[in-house]
């Protein structure tokens, strides 16, 4: 029990210091006053990767997904123009979506038919999302990334999840759709049987987050679980997992608009997918360790303060 | 057999197609940018001139050095930069290899509005990859 507390008190710390640092104005990190080159290219490659690492851990901990908190805290704090910082951030999400997807879809968490028809016309925004957010001014992508990120704080500090909705009668659409499943749930050690409703208009939010995603570079769970879970009424665990794949094709999408507008630099993007990706395991192996309540709080905390400096970054302040 | 309790043929297909080309190219994105950072192959730009450009927008770096984008590197096979991007094209191409895959599996079920479901969406991933949304190269 002390180790735990010990453990919490320590994620506590960094990311105090992580959000206070945020605070700062951008200038105390050279960030706005770039090159020429004063600290070597590799020293920012093993930077890059060490702060995705510590991303990966903390994400993890705190069920946030690692691509919402890349792009606002990476532009934060490295030389990188935000293009990229963006194209990497839709990587970081793609790859953790990628490898993720085989184990949840073998064991029926998540279900391809429900990813599939959501994910047409939310992967069309995507890539509209992205063209848009790559032909804006640099001042505009800030401050819509700022107030983006300060709503999906919000949200995550106010969305409650329902474990196990009860849906009364499926509609029209997801009939037609065979939109339904049926998953063993470890917790309740049964199988459990699901269906959903509201398709018209789940699939209307998807457009809107889709365009998110694109524009910003984010990975989308923050937005397709809450859609996925309180508007569509799938199960929690259902949600999440067919989340990761509908993200798997949105940013498939919207990283191919990246890819040809020339906003992938395989410098910033290789270790940034490397170290989040050995972060998420190491998080997930500290997951039972901490209090995740309390670091979930912080990492909403962190997440509005990068949100905040994105915002006054984009004012010129 | 209790797997194909919670997930059909098709979603078993998908999923192994998933592991097997995702962790490919988790293999590949590393050993691309290893061989560009270690310079085990020669490349257009180095990364230390790379570094030197970060800081513009894509539109202005691409005026500064060359370093690939798009599909313009296919015929520069040989260089340690073009290994490490075609990793990550590698990458963002494995959705559209599953979503291929499953495909005949939906029209051997005899599942039209799936079928036609996937070819839409392979069609419009096909289309972006070919640079159709955003002026190619």
């Amino acid at each position: 029990m002390d180790h735990r507390i010990y453990r919490t008190f320590g994620s506590i710390s960094f990311l105090t210091v992580f959000t206070l640092l945020l605070l700062l104005p951008a200038a105390a990190f050279g960030v706005q006053t770039p090159p020429p080159v004063q600290t070597e290219w590799w020293v920012w490659e093993i930077a890059l990767f060490v702060f995705s690492f510590f991303l990966g851990i903390i994400a993890v901990i705190a069920g946030v997904g690692g691509g919402v908190l890349f792009v606002p805290i990476v532009s934060s704090f490295f030389p990188f123009h935000i293009d990229f910082v963006r194209g990497a951030g839709l990587l970081v999400a793609l790859s953790g979506a990628l490898s993720a997807g085989s184990p949840l879809l073998k064991k029926g968490l998540a279900n391809l038919k429900l990813a599939l028809s959501m994910a047409l016309i939310a992967s069309i925004s995507s890539i509209a999302g992205a063209m848009v957010g790559l032909a804006m001014p640099e001042n505009v992508v800030q401050l819509s990334l700022g107030a983006t990120i300060l709503g999906i704080s919000v949200i995550m500090l106010l969305s409650k999840n329902s474990a196990y909705p009860e849906i009364s009668e499926p509609d029209t659409l997801s009939k037609i759709l065979h939109i339904y499943g049926i998953y063993y749930d470890e917790q309740l050690k049964k199988d459990v049987s699901w269906q959903i409703h509201r398709t018209p208009v789940g699939i209307l939010l998807f457009i809107v987050i889709g365009f998110m995603a694109g524009m910003f570079g984010l990975g989308a769970g923050w937005a397709n679980v809450p859609v996925f879970n309180l508007v569509l009424g799938a199960p929690l665990r259902v949600s999440v997992a067919t989340s990761i794949f509908v993200l798997s094709i949105n940013d498939t999408a919207a990283a191919w608009v990246y890819l040809h507008k020339g906003a992938v630099l395989p410098l910033i993007a290789v270790p940034s997918i490397a170290g989040m990706m050995i972060g998420t395991k190491i998080g997930a192996r500290l997951l039972t360790k901490v209090h995740t309540r309390v670091v979930r709080k912080l990492v909403i905390t962190l997440l509005a303060a990068a949100g905040l400096r994105a915002l006054l970054k984009g004012f010129g302040i | 057999m209790k797997q194909e309790l919670h997930a059909n043929r098709v979603q078993l297909s998908y999923a192994t197609v998933l592991f097997w080309t995702s962790t490919l190219g988790i293999i590949f994105i590393i050993a691309g940018y290893l061989t560009y950072v270690l310079q085990l192959l020669p490349s257009a730009v180095s990364p230390a001139e790379v570094a030197l450009h970060w800081h513009l927008r894509a539109a202005e770096l691409h005026k500064v050095v060359a370093v690939p984008s798009g599909w313009d590197w296919l015929t520069q096979l040989g260089r340690g930069d073009v290994i490490s991007y075609a990793s990550i094209v590698y990458l963002s191409s494995v959705t559209m290899f599953c979503l291929a895959v499953i495909i005949p599996a939906f029209v051997k079920e005899k599942d039209f509005i799936y079928t036609v479901l996937t070819l839409l969406q392979v069609t419009v991933l096909l289309f972006v990859a070919a640079g159709a949304f955003s002026g190619g190269h």
